[in-house]
């Protein structure tokens, strides 16, 4: 139930080559998609999941919104 | 039985490398000390206090437990509660916590010598810093990711929460304002980095629109073009300088760039987040963790001598740079990495909710400050390499050393740091400015050393002004993302006030309030920022002690909470961890406020200088550095408002001693523990989403 395609920058890739850039976009912040399909098949099979732009946008919104408290 | 032997011998050999770090550092008897000593001396510190010190407050303290599932499991929503690898979380925390601060104070403090500088950063992160951000972050992961005033207001009512929103708000302003002066100082009079700063803004712009509209989500992409012309940008700001139909344009003075940042504060603060907040933060993100990563392989490699003495004659108070003796100022001159109530808020935030078991909080808490400790060593590193004189001349204002390099050498070398005119200018030539002269902030006197450190390491000379720029470029960048969001945070909050003094203007789908409420926050840094610019003193001496009593000031107040904490734990036995801390915040913050507002020299005390300045404009004189009666009356009116917010901090942390001594006495009556913990036997998998 992997959508789409949607995965396919990194589907080719080795399972280690993914964990470090998943690693890498948890660190820096960024929306990770891959995780997001990951979590949705574990506990919601079946059920529609969102767009690698929806997720995105979702995400950046969700992250940044409130303006994000930063540090000095 | 190995792992048991290798520990043996592992932490006596640490514990005397580092010994004999700090020893070469404070004693040694040399013509200059190398700069690796200070580094292993802080690495060794940090090793010994995170396996000892970090393992005690972990195990014995808090009683960190496994199996208590942290919010991340029980939640795990796989958008705010995602249980994250320990190492992952790690580097995430570490890039929210470190900022601008732990770069500033330091360079600020070296007019004292490394020594003193050192020695707090070392002591206050062990005692201090690291303590506060593991202690709420563990408060926070016991309470569901709670933040900071939402714990303060269940733990010791809620007129202190209330209390503690608003000063949180008055020190959000300040900093914003302190770091936007940060800025200007870097920039005036540079075309060149003010070209690469520029460019960012539509950099960003294309990397907004690449991932949301070409290539929808495609982050990691825009990510790499985005730092490829970001590299360029430097280089093509080189070409912009040198040409003159071109720099003229992009040379502005203070005012102006005072202008375009408040102009651009709240254009920023208005646009559709995807647009430029969060790509211009990954790309800040980038630069932070290369720059620091890049700057300690280059002390290693480059081994660069301390120019700087080990102490100074400023230690008494007279120094340029700021003034104030030893005691208090240095303490709260350094806040960020020894300690910075800013960080509250960060552990209280999204990591909480991120943490997979109770134990890694001391990795990700405690261990998180170390490392941003390690980047003020750096930053105060940096500052040391440089020559003594050049480092005056840089961070000294005007009005002390004159505006040539002629002045500003012969005032100098009368301190006893020699310096000549021609090394002034060569100086400001290798890094393809034109002065270096009064550039306080210490983001330029951090590029320059970085520029040495790493120009020598790769690039030679030719390649100090590319490392200049680079430095400018990372400060600012993350300096400007920071103005762009916390603009956004001050909003909310100033909407959530006004909310409950006419509900409307708290709704924050209603484009009016949501204006009124941008425009509020954008005018209340502005002004700071304005008036620390025109400052004919120099702005940033004022400003950043203003900040820095604030940001001690809230960390007293996260501490307080963990104290109460601790003892509504049922763990006054050890409530010293938190005591020990609090108390001598609370003393320097106080002395330090105290002397801002009341001393009778107007290089310390606000009133003072207000006094001194209006009381002369009232006779129509006209003192030096200011130039009409107008400019007389604005540094009287400033400075008493200073004196007023300085006051409101003062006041603010003594009612929070009064409401957690209050609450501490209670739960020490009672048999059991009062905290308001979530009870370990909530199970996990009670997730809905």
């Amino acid at each position: 139930m992997s959508a789409q395609g949607e995965g396919e920058g990194e589907a080719g890739l080795g399972p280690r080559w993914r964990g470090l850039c998943s690693a890498c976009r948890q660190v820096f912040g960024m929306p990770d998609y891959e995780r997001y399909l990951a979590h949705a098949a574990r506990r919601h099979p079946g059920a529609p999941v969102l767009t690698r732009g929806e997720f995105c946008a979702r995400e950046i919104e969700r992250k940044y919104g409130r303006g994000g408290m930063r540090c000095c | 039985m190995n792992n048991k032997l290798g520990s043996v011998l592992l932490w006596p050999a640490l514990a005397i490398v580092g010994a004999i770090s700090l020893a070469a550092l404070a004693l040694g008897r040399g013509e200059s000390v190398n700069a690796v000593w200070l580094v292993t001396a802080a690495l060794c510190v940090y090793f010994i206090a995170y396996r000892f010190y970090g393992k005690f407050i972990a195990e014995k303290v808090l009683g960190l437990d496994d199996s208590r599932p942290t919010p991340a499991v029980r939640h795990n929503d796989g958008l705010d509660y995602v249980p994250t690898n320990k190492v992952v979380l790690y580097g995430h925390h570490f890039a929210a916590i470190a900022g601008a601060g732990p770069l500033v104070g330091p360079v600020l403090a070296a007019q004292m010598g490394y020594l003193p500088g050192t020695l707090w950063i070392l002591v206050g992160v062990v005692v201090a810093g690291a303590v506060q951000d593991f202690i709420v972050l563990f408060a926070s992961m016991r309470r569901d990711g709670k933040s900071l005033g939402e714990m303060i207001k269940m733990e010791l009512g809620p007129i202190p929460g209330a209390l503690a929103l608003v000063g949180v708000l008055a020190i959000m302003i300040i900093i914003l304002a302190v770091l936007a002066l940060v800025v200007v100082k870097a920039l005036t009079a540079s075309p060149w980095g003010l070209f690469t700063i520029a460019a960012t803004i539509p950099i960003a712009l294309l990397m907004g629109v690449y991932m949301r509209v070409i290539r929808p989500g495609r982050v990691g992409e825009a990510s790499i073009f985005g730092v490829v012309l970001l590299l360029a940008s430097i280089f093509a700001g080189r070409l912009v300088a040198e040409s003159p139909s071109w720099a003229p344009l992009f040379t502005l003075n203070g005012t102006q760039l005072a202008w375009a940042l408040i102009v651009y504060g709240a254009v920023a603060a208005s646009l559709p987040v995807w647009l430029m907040l969060a790509p211009r933060d990954y790309l800040s993100t980038f630069l932070k963790i290369g720059t620091v990563v890049a700057l300690a392989l280059g002390i290693y490699l480059v081994m660069p001598a301390l120019a700087m003495p080990r102490t100074t004659r400023f230690i008494d108070g007279s120094g340029p740079v700021f003034s104030g003796q030893l005691f208090p100022f240095l303490f709260i001159t350094i806040a960020c990495g020894a300690v910075s109530g800013f960080h509250s808020l960060i552990s209280s935030g999204t990591t909480p909710k991120m943490i997979e078991k109770e134990s890694h909080a001391r990795f990700i808490g405690f261990g998180g400050m170390l490392a941003e400790s390690f980047v003020a060593v750096m930053a105060l590193t940096a500052a040391c390499v440089l020559d003594p004189g050049i480092y005056f001349a840089m961070n000294s204002p005007a009005a002390v050393i004159g505006s040539t390099p002629a002045q500003a050498a012969q005032v100098i070398s009368n301190w006893g740091f020699t310096i000549t005119p021609g090394l002034i200018e060569q100086t400001a030539r290798d890094i393809g400015e034109t002065t270096i002269l009064s550039r306080a902030g210490g983001a330029p006197t951090l590029a320059v050393g970085m520029a040495q450190i790493l120009g020598a390491a790769l690039g030679g000379k030719a390649m100090e002004a590319f490392w200049y720029h680079f430095a400018i470029l990372f400060e600012a960048l993350f300096i400007l993302t920071a103005v762009d969001a916390g603009t956004r945070v001050g909003r909310f909050m100033i909407q959530d006030m006004l909310g409950h003094v006419y509900r409307p203007l708290g709704n924050t789908e209603y484009l009016p309030a949501n204006v009124l409420g941008t425009g509020l926050c954008v005018a209340l840094w502005g002004y700071f920022l304005y008036q620390g610019v025109v400052d004919p003193l120099g702005g940033i001496n004022t400003l950043w002690q203003l900040f820095g009593v604030g940001n001690q000031m809230l960390a007293g107040i996260a501490l307080l909470l963990c104290t109460s904490m601790l003892v509504k734990m049922k763990r006054e036995r050890y409530v010293w961890v938190t005591l020990v801390p609090t108390a001598w915040l609370l003393i320097t913050t106080l002395t330090a406020g105290v002397q801002k507002i009341f001393s009778d020299n107007p290089a310390i005390g606000f009133i003072a200088l207000a006094r001194k300045f209006g009381d002369a404009a009232a006779q129509g004189k006209v003192l030096a550095p200011a130039k009409s009666i107008e400019e007389m009356q604005r540094v009287a009116f400033n400075n008493y408002l200073d004196a007023a917010v300085c006051a409101f901090f003062v006041l603010l942390v003594l009612a929070m001693c009064v409401f957690a001594a209050k609450i501490c006495l209670q739960a020490m009556r009672q048999a059991y523990p009062t905290a308001q913990e979530i009870p370990p036997q909530a199970l996990a998998g009670r997730s809905t989403a």
